[in-house]
């Protein structure tokens, strides 16, 4: 009996074991990374840019999907690039990693939407910094120029991770969601328990009566002298330390929710 | 000569009180109003400067009733007749104030000074502030010693400057340290402290301080009205009391010429205190002494200034509900206000 026990939870472990396993080996499914509707690139160029995707994928697991279209369905280009990447499959491990750089000629915008992990290494202002680089090839028309500079910008960004002091600031929240999670903050409790419990104490017992006299309520006038007054320099000490500079905004990643109900990163330019 | 002394008004003869508004001696029935120099011509004032012996019991002037009296009251009335009696042999001799404040409010002020004061006492039970004592408000005279002293001091610690800069990417943390040493003198004046085990040390140093510029040479006239206690508590006793306080007024005083540094800490203080001069008075003040559930809660205003300071029973239901309304509004504001600015 013992025996049996022991194996059938030896059984269940090893699956557990085995799904962790097959959960963080998920690729995407989706292994066309590289759309262009409008046909600006040429099969060639197509092949390049998928080829260093692949080599991305490999080494940061982050997906890098790229969409060049005239077309967005009435939708706006943020939720366009967040749908297109929802809904065909992209983002490598459970929380779908990866990123996806809009071209949307119809409203001559360029968009990066980000997920999983690539909210936090592409902040805002990296992925400000990105598109001013691409905006320049785009409005030049030249678009390979424009791909390839995103995906040099991608591979270095991933490589220097996701900077310290990064932090994530949902944008879109609605009122009621800020009200329900400061309904679930501790502090909100601690500080309301500290108040009260102060206020109610401070009362029962500040209720007996003042002391107002004070050491010279008794002292007769102009008989104080001080006759001896004795400030002596003994030593001193400098202590040094280091400042640490959190740059404010910059290591900020907004997020938001798409049609999907996953969470998104990200932000688009004209050109 | 007899051991009880009763004022009585000259036009009249019936009982004469001390009136706090007018600061005059005023006659209930005819209401003349007597300035002090006008009674003192009908009734002089009597030297007691030889003790006189104490006796069993003390008898009212006007009825001849049994006055009811505990050891230390100087001054009541008859319990039968009303008449102010004042008892001489307990202001005779060492019992011989020196000086008095008479009382500049009146019962009916002290009441309404109670009422307005339980009103706010918020955790006090509703049945404690519905109690109709009101009535029972009493004007005392309390025993004080006055002191008058003389305090050399001296403290002497350690003290910090602390200035910060910054440069390139570190900051500067400079601390220089000080010895710091001051010694001084000072003259303190009509310290007063409790000469009475009756009253409770605690409130009527609460209800300090009294003004002395209306502080008199005593007489027995100003009793009249009134309830008195003589002292219990000997000068010698008392002036334990006041050492402390000199010792802490001097320290405090001493330490407020330190200045200029961003912290500083005594390591030692010294007083002596000299020259101490005592001088026994009777001051103002209206007591109510309220029992609720076997205990006393003492309510005392300054019969002067009006200052008040006093007890109730706490009720901890309402401790609690104060507690959890307290908690809940701030609960409130921390979430819908907080998610504003979130």
């Amino acid at each position: 009996m013992y025996k049996k026990t022991s194996v059938s939870l030896l059984a269940v472990l090893f699956s557990i074991f085995i799904l962790c396993i097959a959960q963080i080996g998920v690729y995407a499914e989706n292994s066309n990374n590289v759309i262009d509707y409008l046909n600006y690139l040429t099969d060639s160029e197509i092949t390049n840019l998928q080829a260093d995707i692949d080599s991305i994928k490999n080494t940061y697991g982050l997906d890098v999907v790229i969409v060049i279209t005239d077309n967005t369905d009435g939708k706006s280009s943020r939720d366009f690039a967040d749908d297109f990447f929802d809904y065909n499959g992209y983002g490598i491990g459970r929380d779908y990693s990866g990123l996806l750089m809009l071209i949307n000629m119809q409203d001559r915008e360029v968009w990066i939407s980000t997920s999983g992990e690539a909210i936090d290494i592409f902040t805002n202002s990296r992925i400000s910094t990105m598109e001013d680089n691409i905006i320049g090839p785009l409005s030049n028309a030249k678009y390979y120029n424009a791909c390839r500079t995103f995906i040099s910008d991608v591979k270095s960004y991933a490589n220097a991770g996701v900077p310290r002091g990064q932090y994530r600031v949902e944008s879109d929240m609605t009122y009621a969601d800020k009200v329900s999670r400061t309904i679930k903050s501790l502090p909100v409790y601690i500080v309301a328990l500290i108040i009260s419990v102060g206020s109610t104490l401070v009362l029962s017992f500040s209720s007996k009566g003042k002391v107002t006299i004070n050491s010279s309520t008794y002292e007769e006038n102009g008989s104080f002298v001080l006759s001896e007054r004795r400030d002596d320099y003994i030593r001193e000490s400098t202590v040094k330390t280091k400042i640490e500079r959190s740059s404010g905004g910059s290591q900020k990643s907004s997020t938001h929710t798409s049609s999907s109900g996953r969470t998104h990163g990200g932000g688009g330019k004209k050109f | 000569m007899t051991s009880v002394k009763e004022y009585k008004c000259p036009s009249c003869g019936a009982g004469l009180d001390f009136d706090p508004p007018s600061q005059k001696w005023k006659c209930h029935y005819c209401f003349n109003e007597y300035e002090k120099s006008q009674f003192d011509k009908f009734d002089e004032e009597e030297i007691l400067n030889e003790d006189m012996p104490e006796l069993d019991s003390y008898i009212c002037n006007s009825c001849g009733a049994e006055l009811i009296a505990d050891n230390t009251t100087s001054a009541t009335f008859c319990i039968y007749c009303k008449s102010p009696a004042v008892i001489k042999s307990r202001f005779s001799g060492r019992f011989k104030p020196k000086s008095v404040i008479p009382f500049r409010l009146t019962k009916e002020q002290a009441k309404e000074t109670y009422q307005k004061w339980i009103k706010k006492r918020i955790f006090a039970p509703k049945d404690f502030k519905l109690k109709e004592e009101v009535d029972k408000v009493t004007g005392v005279y309390a025993p004080f010693w006055l002191f008058d002293c003389k305090a050399d001091g001296f403290i002497s610690g350690e003290a910090t400057k602390v200035h910060s800069w910054q440069r390139g990417d570190y900051k500067y943390t400079q601390t220089k340290y000080y010895s710091v040493v001051r010694r001084g003198n000072a003259r303190y004046k009509k310290i007063p402290v409790d000469a009475s085990k009756k009253m409770d040390d605690k409130y009527m140093h609460l209800i300090e301080p009294f003004d002395y510029n209306d502080i008199k040479d005593f007489s027995m006239k100003y009793m009249s009205g009134f309830m008195a206690e003589k002292y219990d508590v000997e000068a010698a006793d008392a002036s334990a009391i006041l050492k402390d306080r000199v010792k802490d007024y001097m320290s405090e005083r001493l330490r407020g010429t330190v200045n200029g540094y961003s912290s500083y800490t005594t390591n030692s203080r010294q007083v002596n205190i000299s020259e101490i001069e005592q001088c026994y008075s009777m001051l103002p003040v209206y007591l109510l002494v309220n029992k609720y559930k076997d205990k006393s809660h003492i309510f005392m205003v300054n019969g002067q200034t009006g200052k008040v300071a006093g007890d109730t029973p706490l009720c901890l239901p309402k401790q609690i509900l104060f507690a959890v309304v307290v908690f809940i509004l701030v609960w409130i504001i921390g979430v819908f206000g907080g998610a504003l600015l979130v």
